[in-house]
């Protein structure tokens, strides 16, 4: 095995995580929701991108931004349904209807753009670096790149800013920050919208290195939830940390052990690490009733 | 509404139920007809399986595909490949099923809300890729050839190999699961249930142990799927990843939602017009999948009690005039 090569691929696969995860983070540890379409929106940004490029003959840097633009709009749409179960706070329905919603795009995802599995390429992915016994390719840096910007502008964003600071309040209290004189219902629709947009900038970094299919949204969840909780539920560099070790953790169980259980294993170390910190996942966190 | 004197009531449910037995020959008899009929009684089974989780313990599981699955596959491998008998299977699909709920009980007991649902979505991924890899489960290829079901009793020998001959198995099994869900939310368990759901303080003054409680309703609710799978297994011959397909999960929960949640009737008249739809106004698996999503979505974010509370409402309203 080459260590040295593993270990990039490591790095360039947990920087892929944690960008799909980024708006999970925010939504789960901000707005205190949950979205089971995340899968989906994912595979329709790429089928997005793969459907520019191959009727229209854009370039791939054109189908990236229209793609993200697109699924931030859906992103929006979705939070605009549902926002009398968000203002309501009825979380329990709330994750139903975001799991219908990825119901209803997988099946218009499969009537526009068929069952066959896609390929879409980037430019980037011809241009290859190596250094000794490692390579690795343009769209890798770019991948790692946008992942470490994302997260930063995420962090002072939420830190730094006024809207950072409705969002953190949205999180502790959206009665009392309405009474404040703040449209929570935007809030809301803004942060569904950047999770929307943030997981579409990841498929269109990410899908170009496999065949995309409509069905390929079930799974994107799991690893996304792992990162998520990993990370410490809603910490920006806790999500970023916690992608970058899953994603070595990832390669070299591939490597070592075999490819086929690494969502199994993945699962495993997510209940051994509910069983040594039940911290906010248990009933007594926050998130209990 | 006055309620009617027991015997009478009793003769009430037997004539019901004798109707409903008889009522897809009133429906024209044919093959079709029988077939669908027979996968609303599978699939309602399998909802009420969710629907003790979802209306009476309150939280979403997204596992019990996984329920399904294993009741599927586990009368799959013992007549495929054990060459065993249907009752055997059935013995075998409601083990299986009860031994994956501990262990998913056990994890899950200290998670509530969303944890709990992310966690039993995560479980039913982790199941669908170990069936799809292990050879003992048929890998990706699945296990084909199930022989055509045959229960023995005694002297008399049942089996069932075209959908009219099913179907009085698939209506058993649907009397016998809405008596066990009858049954339940009368039971102390199904009251315990919905008093830890609805004030889990009050519950744990009276002296009762919710997580307790949680993990005993979890361990009657999966055998309850894990049947219907068992059964729908040899009403299809052959079992496959896409018993863990997200369009069974979201088809048992707009079955338990769409009528109306704690209502015994509700799951199954959800899951009869969802799988009547499929079944004469198909518009193909992609369409199918959009109309489902798009019911689900609807029901909650405009009626999201279901529509026996529209209903309800409508006649109220009528009262008050």
């Amino acid at each position: 095995m080459n260590v040295a090569q593993q270990l990039v691929n490591g790095i360039i696969i947990g920087h892929a995580y944690a960008l799909v995860a980024v708006g999970w983070t925010l939504l789960l540890g901000a707005a205190r929701l949950v979205n089971f379409g995340h899968g989906q929106i994912y595979m329709v940004s790429a089928f997005i991108a793969w459907w520019v490029m191959s009727t229209t003959g854009l370039p791939y840097a054109l189908a990236v931004p229209l793609a993200i633009l697109a699924s931030a709009a859906l992103g929006a749409i979705m939070q605009r349904l549902f926002l009398r179960l968000t203002l309501s706070q009825d979380l329990v329905n709330l994750m139903i209807a975001t799991l219908g919603f990825g119901q209803i795009l997988e099946g218009a995802a499969g009537l526009a753009f068929g069952p066959k599995p896609e390929t879409f390429t980037s430019p980037l992915q011809a241009i290859i670096f190596t250094l000794g016994p490692v390579w690795f390719t343009a769209q890798d840096t770019l991948t790692v790149g946008a992942t470490i910007l994302v997260f930063l502008g995420l962090y002072l964003v939420l830190d730094r800013t006024r809207f950072g600071a409705a969002v953190r309040m949205v999180a502790e209290d959206p009665p009392l920050v309405a009474l404040y004189g703040i449209q929570i219902s935007h809030v809301y629709i803004s942060i569904f919208a950047f999770e929307g947009a943030a997981v579409a900038f990841a498929a269109v970094l990410i899908a170009p290195r496999t065949p995309i299919l409509t069905s390929m949204g079930f799974e994107q969840v799991v690893m996304t939830f792992v990162v998520v909780v990993l990370g410490g539920i809603g910490s920006v560099g806790g999500s970023y940390i916690a992608g970058l070790l899953l994603g070595l953790f990832t390669t070299f169980f591939s490597a070592l052990v075999s490819p086929a259980y690494t969502t199994a294993s993945i699962f495993a170390l997510l209940i051994a690490f509910m069983v040594l910190r039940p911290g906010k996942l248990a009933a007594s966190g926050n998130f209990a009733r | 509404m006055k309620a009617l004197p027991a015997p009478l009531r009793l003769f009430g449910l037997a004539a019901l139920a004798l109707l409903g037995f008889f009522l897809p020959r009133l429906l024209g008899g044919s093959s079709h007809v029988y077939d669908t009929f027979g996968m609303i009684a599978t699939f309602s089974a399998m909802s009420y399986g969710l629907d003790i989780i979802l209306s009476d313990l309150g939280e979403i599981s997204l596992a019990h595909t996984a329920f399904f699955a294993t009741g599927a596959y586990a009368a799959a491998i013992l007549s495929v490949n054990d060459g065993q008998g249907a009752w055997v299977a059935m013995a075998g699909a409601v083990l299986a099923a009860l031994a994956l709920a501990l262990v998913l009980g056990m994890i899950t007991l200290r998670t509530r809300e969303f944890a709990f649902s992310l966690v039993t979505y995560a479980a039913a991924v982790v199941c669908m890729n170990v069936a799809a890899n292990w050879d003992f489960l048929g890998g990706s290829d699945g296990i084909v050839g199930i022989p055509p079901l045959t229960l023995s009793i005694g002297p008399a020998s049942f089996s069932a190999s075209q959908p009219p001959q099913f179907w009085p198995f698939a209506y058993l099994l649907l009397l016998l699961t809405l008596y066990v869900v009858h049954r339940f939310r009368r039971s102390r368990l199904g009251q315990a249930a919905l008093m830890v759901h609805m004030n889990p303080r009050l519950a744990s003054m009276c002296g009762l142990a919710g997580n307790q409680v949680r993990l005993l309703v979890f361990l009657v609710s999966a055998p309850i799927s894990a049947l219907a799978g068992w059964l729908y297994a040899f009403q299809r011959a052959y079992v496959g990843t896409d018993l863990f397909d997200t369009y069974f999960l979201v088809l048992m929960l707009t079955g338990v939602i769409l009528a109306g949640r704690r209502l015994l009737l509700g799951p199954l008249l959800g899951t009869a017009l969802l799988v009547g739809q499929k079944s004469f106004f198909s518009l193909g698996a992609y369409g199918d999948k959009l109309i489902l999503g798009t019911v689900l979505v609807g029901i909650l974010c405009f009626c999201p009690k279901g529509l026996a509370n529209l209903w309800r409402r409508r006649s109220h309203a009528a009262v008050e005039k």
